[in-house]
């Protein structure tokens, strides 16, 4: 049984026991090669299938998955009785049909998988390396190729490739690290020689740092540490589920000033990163999502269960997560945008690279306090002298509410899009 | 094409069982299907590895195919892999008090609806409780003749309690996994601290941030080990030049009387039947009487690096394998909890752990724990919150004062590579002097 037939075999046989059946599949090959001591050490292919059934009786959602083609039938029967376990609540339908007219940049049409392509990666991560005296101590190149599909009982099938290129770099010199990565659907995005490059010049330049005493200095968070505190702390608040469930921050505050003005964060799903998508994992069509314009919060985010049981609407921000493909409300290109400062470093602050432990953050008040790595000295808009350790301890919603600019670097970090943020008078605990 | 100098499969096949419930809403409920082989082939040089779903390995043809799949990836590979001979052999699981799959779904959601509402506590103004339990077959076979296939059931349960008051937000949150059985039954008390630690949170203070005194509970200790030794051990990391404790063997790297292991071996939420590679698993001592001893290794880092022993290999549902942790922990000291208290004097005592993670290249690591008291003068006093703790794994070994007796285990999952795996980790109380403490109250 090819993908198709499969489809239509499980929506009629679904059909038999629930008013609704959804189906959404997946089958997707990846090659990677992995450096070690500064060559491939090992080359891997990945097959992927999965296909993942949700049943809908009487407002009773029941959901199930497989990896294996011939259990479809045991996998129908365990969302169905899923279903019979769950609550039921308000529900108003799958999506039906409609043109879906935007084609959102989720797949480089040209991009082969194959090992040739990730090898021709790896040398160019490793000529960048080379121009300083680092040592590499790990790195990858991987492409990756999935056709996913979505297939409803009111008639929705959506088809969708989905591309992605990543490469990544590991450098020491002496006990100083440095790692940089790239990641796009895209490989004509992706400057695998400038990822070895950088990775290798921030372990060089790192090394020989100095201590930093404790107090209150001006930070400036790169792109990479930004999206780790943005991920774990925003990301979550904005989820209509945790609004409504009372684990969010943000709830109650619609219309509220709740981040800086010059701050506007939004979901554009037709943008190109790793998330772009025309429809979302129940199949609703996506469309762009302004959660905050100017510092002002204006909405979250819903999947059609959230939004049925508490009358409002799907922003189609269901995403599939997890091995059991589960639906869960995310985001699938999270900009983080506003007025940008030409030279952001102009004035001594502390520039840092990345963060030790941002998923420690409290993801509900926001608190955290996390190891720093890569932090350096900034004035005249250049890194200047290395810092050899420190922590930076604060709360990601104040941070947000007062920031001192935004850089007009832009990059893409996992589903978030952002640039070098500046936080004024933060605390820093020294060593 | 080239014949393997040695190939193995490894096939993980199961089920996973999940529950979600919120706010007294069961959200979901169910069983999900999965079937997942690796096969790795070592060329002239290094691996070539090959991941499939639902791959048939029963007939020598098409065992065939796929090596020669993972034999002509293989031929772009430059490192030249060797691999230590090592005892194969396996463990049987420890035996299920109760079998989860003699509990059906309906019952397994009563019970963990009975966890999720004893967290309902005044002041609390969301709960939510999940379950998974996961049942892997898993079969090896390699080159050498080598054959082992084992079951192994895990299952266990998180609860959560948010406490909100004057926009004040708070979290309770607590969990058990087990290897042992069924573990749903009469497990309310675990909900009802959850929901205590949240409403309680809501009076704490912010910890302040500094050099001092730290006693650490034996859950967050135990992901010091973990954390602080266990990562920077790995003789993949040792291998690749990418960790501080490279060449160290025979040093003294931490206090005296300090012992660290890592045993599989355990029948904690770690434990392995076998390992990844079919290697007998053992348990190792990282550091005895503060020096280095040995690494945690597989095969290739131990012909590579040497010593320890193999028997670390783990991965995750079918992904390949890495060198791994499984139960690590510090062992037992002399020092009692009263004596750790009065010797501490004034400082922080830290509970719990909100996760963790390192450099191990550098030596750095930082961890959260979920909630802390202030000790004044050998006693514990006001209740903080959002406290953590970072340090330098080289020096921050010495700064162990005291090492209590009365160790625990504690079970998590650990990340490396994109792999999640079932681990423990476990110490007794311990005494850190001049620890780097972060929290951002003044």
């Amino acid at each position: 049984m090819n993908g198709g037939d499969l489809i239509d075999r499980i929506l009629w046989e679904g059909l038999r026991h629930a008013e609704e059946v959804e189906v959404f599949f997946g089958e997707g090959r990846s090659v990677s090669a992995e450096i070690k001591h500064s060559v491939i050490g090992n080359a891997e292919e990945s097959r992927s299938w999965c296909l993942s059934i949700r049943t809908i009786d009487r407002g009773r959602i029941g959901a199930s998955s497989t990896s294996d083609p011939r259990k479809w039938r045991s996998c129908l029967d365990a969302a169905l009785a899923s279903g019979r376990v769950a609550n039921a609540q308000e529900w108003g339908g799958l999506p039906k049909p409609v043109d879906i007219v935007s084609t959102a940049p989720s797949a480089d049409p040209d991009l082969i998988v194959g090992a040739d392509g990730a090898s021709t990666l790896v040398g160019q991560l490793l000529e960048g390396a080379a121009e300083h005296p680092a040592r590499v101590v790990g790195g990858s190149a991987e492409l990756a190729r999935t056709d996913l599909t979505i297939a409803n009982s009111s008639g929705v099938r959506y088809g969708m490739d989905r591309t992605v290129v990543s490469v990544t770099l590991e450098a020491i010199h002496g006990q100083s690290t440095g790692y940089e990565f790239a990641a796009s659907p895209f490989l004509t995005d992706i400057d695998a020689r400038s990822v070895g490059e950088q990775a290798a010049r921030l372990a060089v330049h790192s090394a020989g740092g100095r201590d930093v005493a404790s107090g209150r200095y001006d930070v400036i968070l790169s792109p990479i540490a930004a999206a780790q505190l943005i991920g774990y702390v925003l990301v979550p608040a904005l989820s209509g589920r945790n609004v409504k469930a009372g684990r969010s921050f943000l709830a109650g505050r619609l219309g509220e000033q709740v981040l800086d003005q010059d701050l506007s964060i939004y979901d554009d799903p037709a943008a190109r990163g790793l998330g772009s998508a025309s429809w979302d994992a129940e199949g609703v069509p996506t469309r762009r999502l302004d959660f905050v314009e100017r510092g002002v919060l204006r909405c979250f985010a819903y999947d059609l269960k959230t939004a049925y049981r508490y009358h409002e609407e799907s922003t189609a921000s269901a995403v599939r997560s997890g091995a059991e493909g589960g639906v869960a409300i995310g985001v699938h290109n999270l900009v983080v945008d506003g007025r940008r400062t030409a030279v952001l470093g102009d004035e001594r602050a502390i520039w840092v690279h990345d963060v030790v432990g941002a998923h420690t953050a409290n993801p509900l008040s926001g608190d955290f306090s996390v190891e720093l790595s890569n932090p350096f000295w900034m004035e005249g808009g250049e890194l200047q002298e290395p810092i050899r350790t420190a922590m930076l301890a604060g709360n990601v919603f104040d941070m947000l509410a007062d920031i001192g600019g935004l850089g007009d670097d832009t990059r893409i970090v996992g589903r978030v899009i952002l640039p070098s943020i500046r936080f004024n008078k933060q605390q820093i605990i020294g060593k | 094409m080239a014949e393997p100098r040695y190939y193995d499969i490894r096939c993980v096949r199961g089920e996973v069982t999940h529950i979600d419930i919120d706010n007294g809403v069961v959200e979901s409920a169910g069983i999900s299907y999965f079937d997942r082989t690796v096969v790795r082939a070592l060329g002239r040089r290094g691996w070539g590895i090959l991941t499939l779903d639902r791959a048939d390995v029963d007939s020598s043809g098409r065992i065939g195919e796929l090596v020669d799949a993972a034999m002509h990836l293989a031929a772009i590979t430059g490192d030249r892999v060797d691999l230590a001979p090592a005892p194969h052999g396996i463990l049987p699981p420890p035996p299920l008090r109760e079998d989860p799959r003699d509990v059906d779904l309906e019952e397994k959601t009563r019970l963990l609806g009975e966890i999720e509402a004893a967290a309902r506590l005044p002041g609390v103004a969301n709960t939510r409780a999940r379950y998974t339990e996961s049942i892997d077959t898993v079969r090896f076979l390699d080159s050498s003749g080598n054959e082992g296939s084992y079951e192994i059931v895990r299952s266990g349960f998180s609860v959560l309690a948010v406490a909100v008051r004057n926009g004040v937000m708070q979290m309770g949150s607590e969990r058990d996994h087990a290897i042992t059985g069924f573990n749903l039954r009469g497990r309310q008390d675990l909900g009802r601290k959850a929901g205590e630690t949240a409403v309680a949170l809501l009076d704490a203070k912010l910890a302040k941030g500094g050099a001092i005194a730290a006693v650490l509970d034996p859950e967050l200790a135990g992901v010091f080990a973990h954390e602080a030794v266990g990562h920077a051990s790995e003789g993949d990391h040792v291998r690749e030049g990418a960790s501080v404790l490279k060449g160290k063997i025979g040093e003294r790297i931490g206090a005296e009387g300090l012992a660290i292991v890592d045993d599989p071996s355990l029948p904690e939420f770690g434990f392995d039947p076998m390992d990844a590679e079919g290697v007998a698993v053992q348990r190792t001592e990282i550091i005895r009487d503060g020096v280095l001893r040995a690494f945690l290794h597989n095969r290739e880092t131990l012909a590579s690096v040497g010593d320890g022993v193999a028997g670390h290999a783990r991965s995750e549902h079918g992904a390949p394998p890495l060198v791994r942790m499984s139960n690590t922990f510090i062992e037992n000291g002399d020092a009692t909890f009263d004596e750790i208290l009065a010797e501490c004097g004034d400082g922080v005592m830290l509970i719990g752990s909100r996760g963790g993670q390192v450099d191990p290249g550098r030596g750095v690591f930082q961890f959260n724990a979920r909630y802390g008291y202030l000790i004044e003068g050998g006693e514990r006093t006001q209740m903080v919150r959002d406290v953590s703790l970072s340090g330098e794994i080289l020096s921050t070994l010495h700064r162990i004062a005291l090492i209590g007796n009365d160790r625990r285990m504690h079970p998590g999952f650990c990340g490396k590579g994109g792999q999640s795996v079932p681990v423990s980790d476990g110490a007794p109380h311990i005494l850190l002097e001049n620890a780097t403490v972060g929290g951002r109250g003044t």
